[in-house]
């Protein structure tokens, strides 16, 4: 099942949510219990104090009925020590019995009807001992009889049963529900730990699985990638095949025309030393007077034929020319590159120094950046370029102002470095910014020889270089060619033009 | 050219019939009179400088030079060369390769092969008839070697 980046932050997110409820779930529910648990700890605590006040008390009670029994029995005052030393503590305990009670308003009333009996069961076994003192056992004896003091003393322990037996059922809930919050403790924390490994699982599956994925990915982009640059191999290769298949049928063609050309001039030059000689005759003989026909073949050898023959060698020569533009370029295209350090600087000063005359003839200057780097590449190729460039330059001046050449260097990103020549000229309209580099394109007025070669041959050229060579230039302002040149011939990966010998 | 009993033959090897008049024509007027004896194709003109058994016997005790254009529809004019200069009958004859191939290489390749001269055609037709003639007037003091 596939991953995507947002799913994976999502159920991280909700992975992470989930255990962190679990966590708080666990710590809040862990105080929760503490706080519960102390809460009944203090509760059983307190009903123990409880219960042995009352216990304590019973005793008490228990202890002066002992002592008065005993004194009743024997009139001694030995045995009414424990009555006395009971009944003094008896107030005492049954005010700790009420305070450690008063939490509990049920207890309220028991506690009084104790306090009741206590004082009537007092009262009572006073009452006894007073008359057995006064020797009137007989009397005393009948109080006891009179069940009166039993009763209480029932009643009493019936209530501090019930009041001691409630106190310890209380322990016992606060014990069993101290054991419950225990097991609620136990389970709480075991539920939350296993959502807390279920989700850290879950999130631990989910990374694997997207890292996997990621890797995955990552291997399907270095094939894509490794297969990519193949491609781009290949094509490049297809296009140096093209390129040299162009170049070569450029030069077949080229040649090929020139054949019949050279015919054409030669049998024209034919043809007009034929008709000198028939002109000569015409001159010689004259033209008689009564033979139009004769008229007519001298005016076709003296006026028409001569004319016909010029616009034939007219057509001649400029086909002579383009095709040689063409040979020139696909000549320049075969040719082997030779790569070797050349110095810019050394190499556009010489450049300058050869159109120097016209230069200052024309009042002008040319600067030279001080900073122009090196490049290893085709040195006659580079010397073309810019000789026709520099050449352009001074051809194409304004005639308003005094021409100004400036020529400079800067690095550019990927071993390259652009040049910059700038010139002052008569500039190129924008529509022809791309077009002066096609063969045969001129621009601007024609008011200068030329066939349109300079141009297209120097982007050949710089092309050929691994290069490119483009123009930015203001009508009436200058023209900027800008050469973008590999450092190093040699790390360009091309093969056409560079055929082996 | 060799005014001896045997006169030179001018074997001309140009598939192009315009340029052969025209070279005749030029040659011509730079005074030589010599036979010339055009071939329009390789194949032909190898049967008549080696023999259709392509021993080179038939041109034993021949004096011939050799006008030999490159671009043939047949076969190469380098392949010529190469057979002419390997043949012992033929490998003294001057061969002057007279082609519109100005390629360095070419020259270079038609050179290490034993071409004698090599010329490109001019194109345009002045220079094309003047190096003709002068090529006309160079053969008419030029001394041509007698087969074995």
């Amino acid at each position: 099942m596939p991953i995507s980046k947002f799913a994976l932050i999502r159920s991280t997110v909700a992975a992470f949510l989930v255990g962190l409820a679990a966590l708080l779930a666990i710590v809040g529910t862990t105080l929760w219990l503490v706080s519960e648990a102390r809460t009944y700890s203090d509760l059983s605590v307190a009903v123990r104090l409880q219960r042995a006040a009352l216990v304590d008390l019973r005793s008490l009670l228990q202890d002066t009925e002992t002592g008065q029994r005993g004194f009743l029995l024997t009139a001694e005052d030995a045995y009414l020590a424990p009555y006395e030393q009971a009944r003094r503590q008896l107030a005492a305990q049954l005010e700790l019995v009420r305070e450690r009670l008063s939490g509990d308003p049920s207890l309220a009333a028991p506690v009084a009807r104790i306090a009741e009996i206590i004082d009537a069961k007092i009262a009572e076994m006073q009452d006894t001992i007073d008359l057995v003192r006064a020797g009137r056992r007989d009397d005393a004896v009948a109080i006891v009889r009179s069940d009166r003091g039993r009763a209480l003393m029932e009643e009493a322990r019936g209530i501090f049963d019930r009041l001691i037996r409630g106190a310890e059922d209380r322990i016992g809930d606060a014990v069993r529900h101290q054991y419950g919050t225990i097991s609620w403790l136990i389970w709480v924390t075991l539920l939350g730990a296993l959502v807390i490994v279920g989700v850290v699982a879950a999130a631990a599956w989910m990374a694997t699985v997207y890292t996997r994925q990621l890797v995955a990915a990552q291997e399907e982009v270095r094939a894509l990638n490794a297969g990519l640059e193949q491609r781009v191999a290949e094509r490049t290769a297809d296009l140096g095949r093209a390129n040299d298949e162009i170049q070569r049928f450029a030069y077949i063609v080229t040649h090929d025309l020139r054949a019949p050309l050279v015919n054409i001039m030669g049998f024209t030059s034919e043809l007009e030393a034929s008709l000198g000689a028939i002109r000569a005759w015409f001159e010689k003989a004259g033209v008689p007077a009564d033979d139009p026909l004769a008229g007519e073949a001298r005016l076709a050898a003296v006026e028409d034929a001569p004319e016909a023959i010029g616009f034939i060698r007219s057509s001649t020569r400029k086909m002579d020319g383009l095709i040689n533009a063409i040979l020139k370029l696909s000549r320049e295209g075969r040719r082997t590159l030779r790569p070797e350090r050349v110095e810019l600087g050394a190499l556009l000063s010489a450049a300058a120094e050869s159109i120097q005359h016209q230069v200052v003839e024309a009042g002008g200057e040319v600067t030279l950046a001080p900073d122009l780097p090196s490049v290893v590449s085709d040195r006659l190729a580079l010397e073309q370029v810019f000789g026709n460039l520099l050449d352009n330059a001074v051809k194409y001046r304004s005639p308003d102002r005094p021409i100004r050449i400036a020529i400079r260097a800067r690095p550019e990103p990927g071993q390259r470095i652009l040049v910059e020549v700038e010139d002052n000229g008569r500039g190129i309209a924008p529509q022809d910014h791309e077009r002066v580099f096609d063969l045969f394109r001129r621009s601007g007025a024609q008011d200068q020889p030329g066939e349109g070669i300079g141009l297209a041959h120097v982007r050949a050229m710089v092309r050929n270089l691994g290069g490119d060579v483009t123009l930015a230039s203001e009508v009436g302002r200058g023209t900027t060619m800008r050469l973008n040149l590999p450092r190093d011939l040699r790390q360009v990966a091309r093969t056409a033009g560079s055929e082996p010998t | 050219m060799n005014q001896n009993a045997r006169p030179v033959r001018i074997v001309m090897i140009e598939d192009d019939e315009g340029h052969a008049r025209l070279i005749e024509k030029n040659i011509r007027r730079a005074g030589v009179n010599n036979e010339i004896l055009p071939f329009t194709n390789g194949t032909e003109a190898l049967a008549y400088l080696l023999g259709e058994d392509g021993s080179g016997e038939v041109s034993a005790r021949r004096q011939l030079l050799i006008l030999l254009d490159l671009n043939l529809p047949d076969m190469t004019g380098i392949d010529i060369l190469e057979k002419l200069k390997s043949n012992q009958h033929t490998r003294r004859s001057p061969v002057v390769v007279l082609t519109t191939t100005d390629d360095a290489r070419e020259i270079q390749r038609c050179y290490d092969l034993g071409a004698n001269v090599y010329i490109t055609k001019p194109v345009n037709y002045e220079g094309f008839a003047n190096a003709i003639r002068q090529l006309g007037l160079f053969f008419a003091v030029m001394q041509v070697p007698e087969t074995d």
